[in-house]
């Protein structure tokens, strides 16, 4: 059970960041500061998946960032099982599980030896650590490339060790940003997989897309977010019943109109 | 921090290109340069000593005897001219017609009693740094003009004992107190600190751009900050790789410069190499170590703080260009002639080291001012680690 309360971050402008026009008629310029995020709140229970929704630079992966514990917010609290991730951001970390479409992996690394760093960084022992590597291994079908280097294997080959390497402490909450941003059609399934996978243990998910197939396939929630405020925090079916046919695109929309209206 | 540490290293030992700059060119590519430059060098001032330069001498039956020891040099070869103008003459060695021009008076009378000094003319182009015609020369009309004087002195009366005492009122001997240790300190002991201060640099280098800025590049960094770990565990394994790297590139070189100079002395019998290595004693060496290991340590802070505020690869490139020029400025002063080891410079970083480096190799150290070498530089180390430290806590700093 994760729960995010009115979370806030923002960012220090330098002294020749010049506003364009699009920036100016963003109400989150204010003096020095760009106001990323304004207030977050959200809820994500055991076995659910949630999907963060929000046009580029609304503030998603700030969000997640704040989530992850990478950025640490102005205001707001994130609870894990009901424990607080700010005040102790480092048993926080054991218990989350992070990807994005961006994560790379160490090119001079196998994937095994890759997947074991982390391991060994979230304080496994070499027994347990082997054991999960072998799981993950079979779980996965990655047996073939598992003492290839980083650098020589596939798209598909690399997010597959990506999502090993999240998943390697087992975490009780699994964030992931823009996962399938960039990959091709059989390195989506693989991730979505695996976000059914973590479903089907009770493992909560969230995600944040622009892929709007994937939310009505696998999420339980939608939150969407505009201009650094969650504008809509419900059911998939909530969803839905924003617009009249029952399209997500069209129920996107009329949230975001809703907003600026 | 060992597990970044350990981790970081065996990435590295996989890398060619780590492999090149810590290893390869320190223990081939320096060697191989400095060898080539001294050969090209010595070939040249062989060239330049074996050189025949053409000369023409105007009024030459006026001095036959230097007439003759001209002709007779090994390194002049005599040409006829009409000539008789110096500006003409002057055209002609332009014209690449003769090299040098010799210009007698036409009164010139060697054996004339009146104590008169006669100008001669040399006429010839001394824009050459081995200006080889004039050290001749020189040479030649010093003794042309020994025993024009021992004549004239003879003529005047004065007794050939007493000859030398009027030319030469004073001689000295001149004793020098210093051991032949500090005589060839003072030669390669600068140059020693100039090669090793870059090397450690390059050495760690490399390694700090790729955990840092690579890191952020690769995706990785992310991942790595949400890790249960504390930063400063990570800041300070990666510190660790690079010092650990800037110093094994600082050690092999020292240790084929040994290898190589052992190598070159013995085939050559060149002892010079050997000499110094052999009256540097296990505790200069130790001392040496002592003094790079706190210098190594700031430029691996440095370069880790510059590193990790890159967004790529490139950019920290970009910034660490200008690091190297502002290590090598002290490293230049320190050659320079005259600069010696003081309270001031002693506490100017990088060239304490290098002097300090300097007074080791020539063996005449003090030690109270080595110690405010040793104390000024850890102290400058630990601030540039606390820097590294908190710069890497930073969010401005790690998602620019």
């Amino acid at each position: 059970m994760i729960q995010i309360q009115h979370l806030a971050k923002a960012f220090a402008l330098t002294k020749d960041h010049k506003l364009s026009d699009s920036e100016k008629a963003d109400v989150r310029f204010g003096g020095t500061l760009f106001h990323s995020v304004r207030d977050v709140s959200f809820n994500c229970a055991a076995g659910e998946v949630l999907g963060l929704l929000g046009p580029n630079g609304a503030g998603k992966t700030t969000t997640l960032r704040m989530l992850s514990t990478a950025l640490q917010p102005d205001r707001g609290s994130v609870l894990i099982d009901g424990k607080d991730v700010l005040k102790n951001p480092l048993e926080a970390r054991k218990r989350l599980g992070f990807l994005s479409s961006s994560t790379g992996l160490y090119g001079r690394l196998t994937a095994r030896e890759n997947i074991a760093y982390f391991g060994r960084l979230h304080g496994m022992t070499e027994t347990a650590l082997n054991n999960r590597i072998e799981q993950l291994f079979s779980l996965l079908s990655m047996d073939e490339f598992a003492n290839r280097r980083a650098d020589n294997m596939s798209t598909g080959m690399k997010q597959k060790t990506a999502i090993a390497r999240a998943v390697v402490h087992s975490p009780k909450v699994v964030v992931l940003d823009e996962p399938t941003t960039g990959l091709d059609i059989m390195t989506v399934q693989t991730v979505l997989d695996f976000i059914q996978s973590l479903k089907a243990q009770g493992t909560p998910v969230i995600f944040s897309t622009h892929h709007l197939d994937e939310v009505a396939a696998l999420c339980d929630r939608v939150v969407v977010i505009n201009q650094g405020i969650s504008a809509f925090d419900g059911s998939l079916t909530e969803f839905r019943q924003l617009s009249a046919t029952g399209d997500l695109r069209q129920a996107f929309l009329q949230t975001l109109a809703q907003e600026q209206a | 921090m060992w597990q970044v540490y350990l981790k970081e290293l065996t990435e590295l030992l996989r890398d060619k290109k780590t492999l090149l700059f810590v290893i390869l060119l320190p223990v081939l590519i320096f060697p191989v340069l400095f060898g080539i430059m001294g050969l090209v060098m010595s070939n040249v001032s062989r060239q330049a000593e074996a050189e025949e330069h053409r000369y023409v001498i105007i009024n030459a039956e006026k001095a036959p005897q230097f007439a003759d020891a001209l002709f007779y040099h090994k390194n002049f070869k005599r040409m006829t001219t009409e000539l008789r103008d110096p500006a003409a003459l002057k055209q002609a060695i332009r014209d690449n017609q003769f090299d040098l021009a010799i210009v007698i008076p036409a009164d010139f009378n060697p054996a004339a009693d009146n104590l008169q000094q006669s100008k001669w003319q040399l006429i010839h182009n001394s824009s050459s740094q081995l200006d080889m015609i004039s050290k001749h020369f020189t040479e030649l009309l010093q003794n042309y003009s020994k025993g024009l004087q021992q004549a004239k002195l003879t003529g005047l009366g004065v007794s050939v004992d007493s000859i030398a005492a009027l030319l030469e009122p004073v001689a000295v001997e001149k004793i020098n107190t210093a051991e032949s240790r500090e005589n060839v300190g003072e030669l390669i002991g600068g140059w020693i600190a100039y090669l090793l201060v870059p090397l450690c640099l390059a050495g760690a280098s490399y390694p700090a751009m790729d955990i840092g800025a690579g890191e952020k590049e690769r995706g990785t960094l992310e991942t790595l900050l949400i890790c249960p770990i504390a930063r400063t565990s990570i800041v300070l394994g990666k510190f660790l790789t690079v010092l650990t790297t800037g110093l094994v590139a600082a050690a092999i070189t020292v240790i084929s410069f040994g290898g190589w100079g052992y190598l070159i002395g013995s085939l050559a019998g060149v002892d010079i190499v050997e000499k110094a290595m052999s009256t540097l004693g296990l505790l200069d060496l130790a001392l040496i170590l002592a003094l790079l290991i706190p210098l190594t340590a700031t430029l691996a802070a440095v370069l880790l703080s510059l590193s990790i505020y890159a967004r790529s690869y490139k950019e920290a490139q970009n910034y660490i260009g200008p690091l190297t020029m502002v290590v090598f400025m002290p490293l230049v002063v320190s050659i320079l002639p005259g600069i010696e080891l003081n309270w001031k410079l002693a506490l100017v970083p990088v060239l304490n080291v290098a002097l300090g480096i300097k007074e080791l190799v020539k063996g005449t150290i003090d030690y109270s001012l080595l110690g405010l070498i040793l104390v000024s530089t850890l102290l400058l180390a630990g601030a540039m680690i606390a820097f590294c430290v908190s710069w890497f806590q930073r969010e401005k700093v790690l998602f620019r």
